[in-house]
């Protein structure tokens, strides 16, 4: 009895491999008829590409992270042509975890979403990285900490026994330090724990404070109904009013071809006066390629970032001396970085079109 | 003749370390893309201090998890051999668990258990119980019936059938298993406070990693595999403790 049960068995499955086999091979052959199409479509676009009488050089942008609203204008010139009137075909990629200008550093994009806290780093290992910052995307620093509303969490003073989730970036523990020892609070009596990725919902439950882009975290925490307490890094230190993000490329970029460069930035510059001027509709445009996000969550963010990429200044992309010099000197007075370095190091003005 | 082939992988590993430290110096390879092997070194010796600091906290959760991996693997596994039903119900679901990439579901233990030592232990767990589940009752279930019959023969109950044949047959399969969980336990511990911690192994590498330091980072890894090989000796001691027979083979 149990044997002719098996021996069903083994048949009944035998044929619903084989049948499964069958479907694989049905919808591969399939697969590969759409593929075959898709290269037909390609080929006819190439053609068409061809006939285009310039030969469009190829640029490679390393976002910092996942696409978000500090990016729209990169996207929007993307959108828009902009990257091609100038002689460009720019491609985007997200990077893996942390390594953009490791990956610019070594050539393998033309250009880099990064941050000065980043850059001031890199720029200060035992082998600096051969990078510079190009243009600043936002002019002043936009994030700060965040509590709870009735957390009772309302300045650094009231760090102190509280548990703190964030990146594990090299500066962010100095910054907590200088913010809470200016408020007269005890530093080492804050516990820190690494959480990339987390987000506001862990706030309250596992951990009481998180660093907060305001444009991005936070808007989609009030879309949440998640009411915060901010406290915002420029207000609580000058010195923490550093530029992030910034637009990076290697020094063997500029110097074999800072036309390009400029080219680039130029092209940037118009994408990112679109989003100033209309950030509605290049949330729009975001979100057609970075569909997954909620369109009225990114149109909220665009709008609040759409004044603050050229707050306080005439030129987009614009960077300062004294705000480099401020950054590298507070990471240096907190042991981060050994010596900071003269701002001509870090960062230039030269490929930005200061004219207008 | 003998000493040679006792030399040769020592003699390779030197040769490819060699090859390596060439490369980085010839090439001039800066810090950021490939720290050289006697950089690693240096810095190991440097920050050995602090890094033993960060190893207590990791090899804790390692050995915590694979204690509980243990635990729960010897029971299933014997649940597993004892009754088929079991068997038929459990095993396609820890086949499941093991499917799923860790790397997933270690963010949504942090969700869950928050920053502390349980979401890591619990990692390490998940990559540990399996390989002591599957040889264990494998080794159950590769019983020689003969030994079974004359037990039975003798009016042995079913728990002296285990206790007495089958579970120190299964040994030497169990051992084979819980040198692969042992291995893995490092990795798991620090797969689990890369997503989330405040100190361990992976909160170091995480730090290392986003100030450029490369060599740390190499550093710190030397420290994974040093403890990983310890951990495998472990369960070799643990061998030569419960196998009388491993103790007299004549040593080579």
């Amino acid at each position: 009895m149990t044997n002719k049960w098996k021996k069903k068995l083994i048949i009944l499955t035998a044929v619903s491999m084989v049948w499964g086999l069958a479907a694989c091979g049905s919808s591969l052959s399939e697969e590969k008829a759409g593929a075959a199409k898709q290269t037909e479509q390609d080929k006819q676009k190439d053609a068409k590409e061809q006939e285009a009488p310039a030969e469009l050089e190829k640029v490679t942008v390393i976002l910092d992270y996942v696409p978000n609203t500090n990016h729209t204008g990169i996207y929007t010139a993307l959108n828009r042509g902009y990257y091609e009137e100038e002689g460009m075909d720019v491609e985007v990629i997200e990077p893996t975890d942390g390594a953009t200008a490791t990956l610019v550093a070594q050539q393998k994009g033309n250009f880099g979403i990064s941050y000065q806290e980043d850059v001031t780093i890199a720029k200060s290992s035992e082998d600096p990285l051969p990078i510079k910052t190009v243009a600043a995307i936002i002019q002043h620093n936009t994030s700060g900490f965040v509590s709870l509303a009735d957390s009772g969490i309302e300045s650094p003073a009231d760090f102190e026994g509280k548990t703190y989730a964030g990146w594990g970036g090299p500066g962010e523990s100095a910054v907590l330090e200088a913010c809470m020892a200016k408020d007269g609070a005890d530093f080492s009596k804050l516990d820190m724990v690494i959480s990339d990725g987390t987000g506001f919902e862990a706030l309250g439950k596992s951990c009481d404070i998180m660093w907060f882009f305001e444009g991005w975290d936070s808007v989609m925490a009030e879309m949440n109904d998640c009411k915060l307490n901010y406290m915002e890094c420029r207000q609580l230190d000058e010195r923490l009013d550093y530029y992030t993000p910034v637009i990076i490329t290697s020094d063997a970029q500029i110097e074999s071809d800072p036309e390009m460069v400029s080219a680039f930035l130029r092209a940037t510059q118009k994408g990112y006066k679109d989003v100033i001027e209309d950030p509605e509709g290049c949330a729009e445009i975001l979100h057609s390629y970075a569909p997954d996000y909620d369109e009225e969550m990114l149109k909220k963010s665009q709008t609040y970032l759409a004044g603050k990429f050229m707050e306080d200044t005439d030129t987009w992309g614009e960077m300062k001396d004294e705000v480099w010099e401020r950054y590298s000197s507070f990471l240096q007075e907190y042991g981060v970085i050994e010596k900071a370095l003269p701002p001509s190091d870090y960062y230039t003005n030269e490929f930005l079109d200061l004219k207008e | 003749m003998k000493n040679m082939t006792r030399a040769a992988p020592l003699l390779v590993i030197l040769i490819l370390l060699g090859i390596w430290e060439l490369t980085v110096r010839v090439g001039q390879i800066p810090l950021y893309v490939l720290p050289s092997p006697s950089a690693t070194v240096f810095t190991l010796a440097e920050e050995f201090p602090t890094l033993l600091r960060h190893t207590g906290i990791t090899v804790l959760e390692a050995l915590t998890g694979m204690g509980i991996s243990f635990a729960v693997g010897i029971i299933i596994g014997i649940l597993i051999d004892a009754m088929p039903t079991f068997k038929r119900c459990i095993y396609p679901i820890l086949v499941v668990t093991q499917t799923v990439p860790v790397i997933v579901l270690a963010p949504i233990f942090i969700i869950y258990m928050g920053f502390g030592y349980a979401p890591k232990i619990l990692t390490v767990v998940l990559m540990c119980f399996f390989p002591i589940v599957v040889s264990f009752s494998d080794g159950l279930g590769q019983m020689e019936e003969g030994y079974l019959n004359l037990l039975r023969t003798y009016g042995g109950s079913r728990f002296q059938l285990y206790r007495i044949v089958k579970i120190p047959s299964a040994v030497i399969s169990l051992l084979s298993g819980l040198k692969v969980a042992a291995t893995y336990s490092i990795s798991g511990a620090v797969v689990g406070e890369w997503i989330a911690s405040q100190s361990g192994l992976g909160y170091y590498l995480i730090r290392a990693k986003n100030s450029y330091m490369l060599d740390k980072v190499f550093a710190c890894v030397v420290m994974i595999i040093l403890l990983s090989l310890l951990m495998n000796g472990l369960v070799k001691l643990f061998g030569c403790a419960v196998l009388p027979m491993k103790r007299q083979r004549p040593k080579a």
